[in-house]
């Protein structure tokens, strides 16, 4: 609600009041406000990103020549080690749970999360294990330097001897994500479960929540196990024991699967919700609805299923048995299948449709057009003589980029955009967002596609030097990763000031079809607060002339009215 | 009500926000979770085990299982314990409710110094190979999971003297029962797992 | 779910028809052209393995080649002629779906999956009888030899291969240990293959082999080589700090030339081999022992032929 009276009865209210002069305290307080703590995961989300984008920076231009001159090996192992767990614990994961909370309870009409307080509690985690992970730089031998895998015996060797070391507070720092993952799982799929709108039966959620709640289900049952697997590596390192020493009888394959059982799954955890996200920008900016709704959503389950299954196709040349790799390469590509259907629905809207080229539409066309070139990869990766010749080589790390940075990453600069006018109540500048699609797109193609053949002609992952032959390629490879470097300044600018003085934006600037687009932007404290809409329709009616909700038009003026 | 047609007529009964009766299935959530990592150890034990060229450390010949069979005994009949308290508690028998519920904690923490018992008198250590170490990994993460039952029966219990608290405590007690039984049937499969299924060479 | 509309009496789409179908011609005709491009993507095939793992990349990229063009070009058609008008605010055909499609573009890539998959299983048998791998978990004090049953079809070796942070130690059953690994031509060799302290891996690109190598086990492994030439043996399971320098050459000769060079090699005096680790971190003491926490390298291993690091690569 816009208010012009600071009175301080208002100013002490815990949600956000745009246009007061305090509003900004509150991302800064335990506050209990999903809409609140989703802005304050994609804030530190976004700040990490930079950081781990850093790290990056140094590793290309380690990697820019053959040999190792920029910096020590030893260096340049615990950057690449930094880079990938900040990337991926304290950017991609803290990020996609901002998504979570700011738009499961809109679009099912919800007026908060389930367990405010616990919501709260795992956003503050954060920060906390990102101090116990950052301040591993600065103990005696430097952070994990073992890649984000940390694979025994070679992550327990702590040369140094001391117990406080890079690799234990690695570890105490994964646990706590963990923690913090499953506190927001847990609250995630209660919500979906028990606070939809009436009428809002299952096949009438957005494919987002659908995405989102089968995600969350890969990190109820596959986070124990990682954590499991973290608290024996850690009693390794540590208090002695030999679950992963040979020399103790232990197995040190043993740890990759557990380290794969949850690892693998968390790919889908990560991509899954951005396979939501493109099924919800495709339809606004094609206005048509989604291609065979149904199929898409049971999907996202069938991938869940599927995703628990395959682990071992990471250890397919590790000393596991023949029947095991033939029988997780029948699985892996079935996952193929599940994929395949959503790519082609995708592709189904936007037959016929009416297609607007904004920054978000931009980033999630970017997207999809990298995505099919990662999932094939994926598939040739998932081939055992092929994938005994390239894992662990380049090509693996193209793979993995395409899909997590050229597919996630555009999903989720797709979706900031796209969502940003409905929770910031502002308009960001349409041309600079052109420009950050247009940098981002050319350098992170730069950055991966070369890669692939460096690694199809031999050059391995994780050095700090190589062979001269790979030079034309890493060279190509470190011009795209400066570029998305510098990609990011308009992103930034247009972030910024867009929050603090772009134009102000009207309930359903998209025109979209949604519960969250029938909310004020931003929306109030409780959203639908007492008087939540009963839904009546699918959703993506576009073209099919029926309302979503009972009384839309009531919704629709009380929207612009506050 | 809109003010730019106050005389429309709504057609929809507003959904109000049902404020209540999520924290049970949140619990459960977690319970499935929680027993994952269980899962997890109990995997790792049986394949280590199973695969381990060198399984028992010198000098150590098995484990001796009569004071933990005793041990198991006394846990698994405290479960049956907490569900009388729970009988009570839902015929509003407030006392009743909290002498069951006192001895059940009495028989949780009796395992405990009993696994405490055992674990002073066993002569290898944490350090004693992939043995030792999933021995003490196993026993003491379902240890530590007995001591926290102990605890939040403790906080039940507490909470059961403020006035007016029943219908919320009710729910509290539940949840705690359930991870009662919970920590129960997890000590079931690690006594089967680690003292039933011995491997002597 | 409704589906499109049609008047059952409706003709059929024939533009349409014939532009999906010249289009599926052109890319099939691409596509295929891709797929022989990729046999130039991989280094120069050298056992016996290689060509079935070269067929099976190019027939993959053919049908990813395939299915990117086709999906690619549908969404640049899409973005050229779907666009909304500029002030066109109407809504796109209202389309919800078409089951018979969706089940088709279910079950089509369901059968190429598992076509794919079975094939793949096919040649992984095959690479299996070309090459059989077989772990053996070794106890403490037991030695390698004593556990591990040798590939019986075996003409060369078995060659120990044993890898150290950060070096590679060739051990030949006359006794001759090298920094480097000779192979004659067309023979089949059986390596064991062992880690003294932590993952390492051993991997020969031209050779398409790969396989880790992991402490407390001795892993029995065979090959059979079919190009001369003097290709790269890399560690590519990360082993410390300085794993990327873990590298050696395979040196494939004729069988002349291999029995020439053992006998020559056997009555040479042992001296350091090749552990390029071992000269970078004296190096880095040297200089003040900067940068983060590493374990010293494990000493050279003693060898009669120390190898010849700067000699040119093939592959």
């Amino acid at each position: 609600m816009t208010t012009t009276n600071y009175d301080p009865r208002v100013l002490k209210a815990p949600h956000p009041v745009p246009g007061a002069p305090d509003n900004w305290k509150r991302f800064f307080s335990f506050n209990t406000d999903a809409k609140v703590i989703g802005i304050q995961y994609i804030g530190l989300a976004l700040f990490f990103l930079l950081v781990g984008g850093l790290l990056a920076m140094v590793m290309r231009g380690e990697l820019i020549t053959p040999p190792a001159d920029l910096v020590d090996p030893s260096v340049y192992n615990g950057l690449y080690t930094m880079h990938g767990t900040v990337m991926l614990f304290l950017f991609l994961f803290p990020v996609l749970n901002g998504f979570n909370n700011l738009l499961i309870p809109t679009m099912i009409g919800a007026p908060d999360m389930a367990f405010p307080k616990v919501n709260a509690a795992a956003f503050w985690l954060v920060p906390v294990f990102a101090v116990v992970l950052l301040s591993s730089f600065f103990v005696p031998g430097g952070p994990a330097s073992s890649g984000w895998w940390s694979y025994p015996p070679v992550s327990i060797q702590n040369p140094l001897g001391h117990l406080i070391n890079g690799e234990f507070l690695w570890i105490l720092a994964v646990a706590l994500s963990g923690v913090s993952s499953i506190m927001g799982a847990i609250n995630f799929v209660t919500t979906i479960i028990r606070m939809r709108a009436p009428g809002m039966g299952f096949f009438r959620m957005p494919v987002f929540v659908w995405t989102a709640w089968a995600a969350q289900t890969l990190q109820l049952i596959g986070l124990p196990a990682l954590t499991g697997g973290a608290i024996m590596l850690l009693f390794d390192l540590s208090f002695g024991t030999s679950f992963f020493r040979p020399e103790g009888g232990g197995d040190p394959v043993l740890y990759q699967h557990f380290f794969w059982f949850y690892s693998h799954p968390a790919v889908y955890v990560m991509v899954l919700p951005v396979f939501g996200i493109f099924s919800e920008l495709i339809t606004v900016y094609s206005r048509k609805p989604l291609f065979g709704y149904k199929f898409v959503a049971l999907a996202s389950f069938i991938i869940t299923f599927l995703g628990l299954i395959v682990w071992v196709h990471h250890m397919f040349y590790t000393g596991t048995p023949q029947w095991m790799r033939n029988l997780v390469m029948i699985t892996t590509m079935l996952i193929a299948v599940p994929t395949g259907v959503k790519v082609f629905a995708w592709l189904g809207t936007l037959w016929g449709a009416k297609i607007r080229l904004t920054t978000p539409m931009l980033f999630v066309l970017g997207g999809l057009v990298n995505f099919i070139f990662g999932g094939i990869t994926g598939i040739m990766l998932g081939t055992v003589p092929i994938d005994i010749h390239v894992g662990n080589t380049y090509f693996v790390v193209a793979h993995f980029h395409y899909i997590i940075f050229n597919t996630i990453g555009f999903g989720i600069f797709a979706g900031i955009y796209h969502w940003f006018p409905k929770f910031t109540g502002r308009m960001y500048y349409e041309g600079l967002g052109k420009i950050h699609f247009t940098l981002t797109f050319i350098g992170a193609t730069l950055n991966w596609l070369p890669l692939h053949w460096a690694g199809l002609y031999g050059m391995p992952r994780r050095v700090a030097s190589y062979d001269p032959e790979f030079a034309l390629w890493n060279v190509i490879a470190s011009i795209g990763a400066f570029m998305l470097g510098v990609a990011s300044i308009p992103f930034i600018l247009n972030i910024v000031s867009s929050w603090a003085r772009g134009a102000k934006a009207s309930a359903n600037p998209w025109r979209a079809i949604g519960l969250e687009w029938l909310l004020p932007s931003p929306p109030p404290a409780e959203n639908f607060e007492d008087d939540i809409p009963t839904v009546i329709s699918e959703p993506y009616g576009y073209g099919l002339g029926k309302p979503l909700v009972e009384d839309e038009e009531f919704y629709i003026r009380r929207s612009m009215e506050a | 009500m809109t003010s730019a047609n106050p005389d429309l007529q709504l057609k929809h009964q507003p959904g109000h926000i049902k404020h209540d009766g999520h924290n049970l299935t949140g619990f459960i959530i977690f319970l499935c979770s929680e027993s994952i990592i269980f899962l997890a150890f109990f995997t790792g034990f049986a394949l280590l085990k199973i695969t381990s060229p060198e399984w028992l450390p010198s000098g150590v010949d098995g484990l001796e299982t009569k004071l933990p069979l005793i041990n198991t005994v006394i846990l698994v009949s405290s479960s049956f314990v907490a569900y009388f308290a729970e009988r009570y508690l839902h015929k509003e028998n407030l006392w009743g409710f909290r002498a069951m519920w006192l001895l059940t904690m009495a028989m949780g923490s009796y395992f405990v110094y009993g696994q405490y018992v055992e674990w002073s008198g066993l002569p290898f250590s944490l350090s004693s190979g992939v043995f030792g170490g999933t021995f003490y990994l196993l026993t003491g993460f379902h240890g530590l999971h007995v001591i926290t039952g102990i605890l939040l029966m403790g906080l039940m219990l507490f909470r059961s003297f403020r006035p007016n608290n029943y219908a919320k405590g009710e729910m509290g007690v539940t949840a705690v029962s359930l991870f009662w039984h919970f920590v129960d049937v997890i000590w079931i499969i690690l006594y089967v797992l680690i003292y039933v299924w011995q491997r002597t060479t | 779910m409704t589906s499109t509309r049609r008047n059952p009496k409706k003709p059929l789409p024939i533009r349409l028809l014939v532009v999906i179908l010249s289009a599926t011609v052109v890319d099939a005709f691409l596509s295929f052209q891709v797929s022989r491009w990729a046999y130039g993507w991989l280094p120069v095939p050298a056992s016996t393995a290689a060509p079935y793992v070269d067929d099976l990349f190019s027939l993959e990229v053919g049908i990813g080649a395939f299915v990117f063009i086709g999906c690619v070009g549908f969404i640049i058609w899409s973005i050229l002629f779907s666009r909304a008008e500029k002030y066109d605010e109407s809504d796109g055909l209202p389309i919800e779906g078409n089951t018979k499609l969706e089940i088709t573009w279910t079950v089509i890539p369901f059968v190429i999956v598992m076509a794919l998959a079975f094939y793949s299983i096919h040649v992984n048998e095959k690479l299996a009888s070309l090459g059989p791998k077989q772990k053996y978990d070794v106890a403490v004090n037991q030695s390698p030899d004593a556990v591990a049953t040798l590939d019986a079809r075996r003409d060369v070796g078995p060659i120990e291969v044993i890898s150290r942070q950060w070096s590679w130690e060739f051990v030949y059953p006359d006794g001759v240990r090298s920094s480097e690994l000779h192979l004659p031509l067309n023979q089949r060799a059986n390596f064991l293959l062992i880690s003294e302290d932590v993952l390492h891996s051993f991997y020969i690109p031209a050779f398409r082999l790969k396989q880790d190598i992991i402490p407390g086990s001795v892993i029995s492994y065979s090959i059979t080589p079919t190009r001369e030439g003097r290709f790269r043996l890399r560690d590519a399971m990360f082993s410390g700090a300085y794993f990327s320098k873990n590298q050696t050459d395979v040196i494939v000769e004729s069988e002349q030339d291999y029995s020439d060079w053992l006998k020559a090699t056997a009555s040479r005096p042992l001296v350091q081999g090749l552990s390029p680790g071992t000269a970078l971190y004296e190096k880095r003491l040297k200089d003040g022992d900067r940068g983060w926490a590493t374990v010293p390298p494990a000493p050279p291993p003693m060898v009669n032929d120390p190898g010849n690091p700067d000699a040119p690569h093939d592959a």
